[in-house]
């Protein structure tokens, strides 16, 4: 499933229809694979985790498994907002692990065949690591960031959690 | 091996299940057996043990386990007969021979059929069954004319004390000892997969795995009618709730069924609870029992007669804490056999019993269990101890002379740290120590060590009996709370502030006869102040293996139990925190790791 969110040459993958849950932060929109959303929840409380990254913003009681909360603003260096309403947590499953993001808002979903994502032009939006970024699709009015979960942290930054 | 269809694996795993617990016995009975060798009830236990084996084996097909139990009941019939008398020598070879049968099983267990080489040990087992090894003359050096090729070119029937075999896995026998036939040609149906046969040096040690549980059906039975009861408590809750909602109860109706029902479903819970630790508890008889096998293989290795005396085996703990205590027991029990116990010629100089005593018991305390492992030798010298630090250089003459004893005995646990001048086979190389240390702190214990020069010495473990659910503390630090777990708060104070002083930038407290350092917890975790600052504060004063340290907090909230829930893989590793764990209320509170906080303590300016 991975596979097809990579503009891949292929023509199966090109074809292939794949549905995105769209989100925004910071007037852009983004969009991840469906299959990897969990669920989409409102704003619990947070436990903040000390000597933790900056865009850690703590853990919570998801039914009783705790999982870790990641700002995707602090994430992508972007300006940091109060919450309000449309503030919600998207769990997601990155690599086997549970995470939930905190995004502006969560929108639709949305459905596009595989050809119409774009590899990512060389600057998409400063702050944002080019790393996990898998392509944007240019849908007539509106044009959407496809995320990558899996590159959402660089080998670095296992390494720092894993000797840490 | 051969495929085994579903009736054959049932049978297997009956086999191996019941072989495994005759063999963990075994172990015990040979040792015993030793020194009560007119004990015909022992004897006989022990033959039936290897007989059962040995049939069912046969039935199962399994060869070579048969050759080697068949041969060893051989001898042990003999015992038992009275033809031959127990001596240390022929304990030596028994002692192989069910090393290797462990060896086999555990190949069985593994699924992996092996074309191991037994000929060897079953070699020594033979001069023992010809007519002339009888009665107590070991020395048979002329070969029996009963036996075969083999015994004649045996140099002799027991083995001096030297070639005795190594502990723990059978020395990779035989090489020196006796001409094997060759292995069997090639032609052989399961030589095709092995055919080198490969030397019995396997770990048979490791055969006890505690991958399944056998389970008392009355505990079962019980846990299945607290279950029971769960339910009826839930059904009772709907209707409850359903009543609510439908207006049908008065408020203050509702508020008494609700309040009875949150006590009986706070008591089934316990209770069940309650079941499921047992269940999941094993007697420390599990651990214990290899160790008058390693204490006598020890003893003959070093020269020294010792009486090892096991009290409390009885005690249960959880199957999480059995697993990891093995280690550390070990190397403790060498650390006495090496470096407590004198040889015998020198307890007798001393004015002591030729035979040293070594103690090891288990005790239940509260929600910790105690074992301790106490000998009646050398003690630890001090200053023996403090030179021996100072030429490694792990302290300074400064720092030796301003230590307390208690201080110094904990030197021995720093890595790399050995009396020893020479390296032998069993310590001398500092490691042993330093991982008695980790695995305890590890297990959230707490060890202690007692020793008078000339008397001896005891090593006192503290532990928790089961590592899922904890008791805890939980203390508030500037509005965020902390859960601390109990098993390693030692007492709680509550100071003024202005009491604290500095020694070399280090916060510290004056604790009745010593001097405790401080850690702020809301320095560690980077707490935003919230409150005004108060001239009193709470020292929770925590101590992990052999340190002490006072952590300060804002408030304490009070006990409770709590379910440990990892972090994930994310957020495994952070300094200071062991885990997390929900309140009632559904709010996530961490666990604070006394054991980093004071390892962290200790590399902080000041110390």
């Amino acid at each position: 499933m991975n596979d097809a969110l990579v503009p891949v040459k292929s023509d199966e993958s090109r074809d292939k229809l794949i549905q995105l849950v769209s989100f925004n932060l910071d007037q852009e929109e983004y969009g991840v694979d469906v299959l990897k959303v969990r669920e989409i929840i409102r704003m619990p409380n947070v436990t903040r985790v000390p000597n933790t990254p900056s865009y850690v913003d703590g853990v919570i009681n998801l039914r009783g498994k705790v999982i870790p909360i990641i700002s995707m603003r602090k994430k992508f260096g972007l300006m940091e907002v109060d919450n309000d309403k449309q503030t919600r947590i998207m769990v997601m499953d990155v690599e086997g692990e549970l995470m939930g993001f905190i995004v502006d808002a969560v929108s639709e979903v949305i459905r596009i065949s595989g050809s119409e994502i774009q590899p990512s032009p060389a600057v998409v939006a400063s702050g944002i690591d080019q790393e996990c970024i898998a392509g944007v699709i240019n849908q007539a009015e509106r044009l959407l960031v496809l995320l990558d979960l899996e590159k959402m942290f660089s080998g670095d930054e296992r390494q720092l959690f894993a000797s840490m | 091996m051969p495929p085994f269809d579903s009736e054959d694996q049932e049978l297997l795993e009956g086999f191996l299940t019941e072989t495994t617990e005759l063999l963990e016995k075994l172990d015990d009975d040979l040792v015993a057996l030793e020194k009560a060798s007119d004990d015909p009830e022992l004897l006989n236990r022990i033959f039936r043990s290897i007989h059962t084996v040995k049939g069912a084996s046969s039935f199962l097909g399994f060869d070579l386990l048969v050759k080697v139990t068949h041969k060893t009941e051989d001898v042990l019939n003999r015992l038992r007969k009275g033809e031959l008398a127990v001596t240390s020598e022929i304990m030596d070879v028994i002692l192989e021979a069910t090393d290797l049968v462990k060896v086999l099983v555990s190949d069985i267990k593994a699924g992996e059929i092996q074309e191991r080489e037994i000929d060897g040990t079953i070699a020594k087992l033979l001069p023992l069954l010809s007519e002339n090894a009888a009665a107590p003359a070991p020395a048979a050096a002329e070969p029996a004319s009963g036996t075969s090729q083999q015994a004649a070119a045996e140099p002799a029937a027991a083995p001096s004390p030297e070639a005795a075999p190594a502990e723990p896995p059978p020395a990779p026998v035989t090489q020196e000892v006796a001409p094997v036939p060759p292995p069997k040609p090639a032609g052989d149906a399961v030589a095709k997969k092995a055919p080198v046969p490969k030397p019995a040096e396997g770990k048979g040690e490791d055969l006890s795995d505690n991958t399944t549980v056998r389970v008392d059906v009355k505990r079962l039975d019980d846990l299945m009618n607290q279950v029971g009861e769960l339910v009826l408590e839930r059904n009772r809750m709907i209707q409850l709730n359903q009543d609510l909602q439908q207006g049908d109860s008065e408020r203050l109706d509702f508020n008494e069924e609700f309040g009875k029902l949150t006590k009986r479903m706070s008591f089934v819970t316990s209770e069940l609870q309650m079941q499921v630790l047992k269940m999941r508890m094993i007697p420390v008889d599990k651990v214990f029992k290899k160790f008058p096998r390693i204490v006598r293989s020890l003893a003959r290795d070093l020269g020294k007669e010792v009486d090892l005396q096991i009290f409390g085996e009885e005690t249960e703990l959880d199957r999480s804490v059995v697993d990891e205590i093995g280690d550390p027991l070990i190397h403790l029990i060498r650390n006495a056999m090496d470096h407590g116990l004198e040889t015998p010629d020198e307890r007798v100089a001393a004015g002591k019993p030729r035979v040293g005593t070594l103690i090891l018991a288990a005790v239940h305390e509260g929600n910790q269990i105690i074992i301790s492992i106490k000998d009646d030798g050398r003690g630890i010298d001090t200053d023996r101890v403090g030179r021996k630090a100072v030429e490694k250089g792990l302290v300074s003459e400064d720092q030796l002379a301003a230590m307390s004893q208690r201080e110094i005995f904990d030197l021995i646990f720093l890595p790399g740290f050995s009396t020893k001048e020479k390296a032998s086979d069993l310590s001398g190389r500092g490691v042993g120590m330093d991982v008695v240390k980790t695995n305890i702190k590890k297990l959230n214990g707490l060890i202690e060590i007692k020793s008078e020069k000339g008397l001896g010495s005891e090593f006192i473990l503290r532990l928790p009996l089961t590592l899922a659910i904890i008791q805890s503390l939980l203390v508030e630090v500037e509005g965020e709370v902390y859960s601390i777990p109990l098993s390693s708060v030692l007492e709680t104070l509550r100071v003024e502030q202005r009491m604290f002083h500095m020694v070399g930038g280090q916060e510290v407290l004056k604790l009745r006869e010593s001097v405790l350092p401080l850690m702020r917890l809301q320095r560690k975790f980077n707490v935003q102040q919230r409150y005004e600052n108060d001239d009193f504060c709470y020292v929770v004063v925590v101590g992990a293996a052999d340190k002490r340290m006072g952590l300060v907090v804002t408030r304490l909230v009070g006990q409770q139990e709590v379910a440990i829930k990892s972090l994930g893989n994310y957020l495994a590793n952070i300094p200071g925190i062991a885990g997390s764990t929900i309140l009632g209320d559904g709010r996530v509170t961490l666990i604070v790791d006394p054991v980093g906080l004071i390892d962290d303590g200790e590399g902080a300016p000041g110390r």
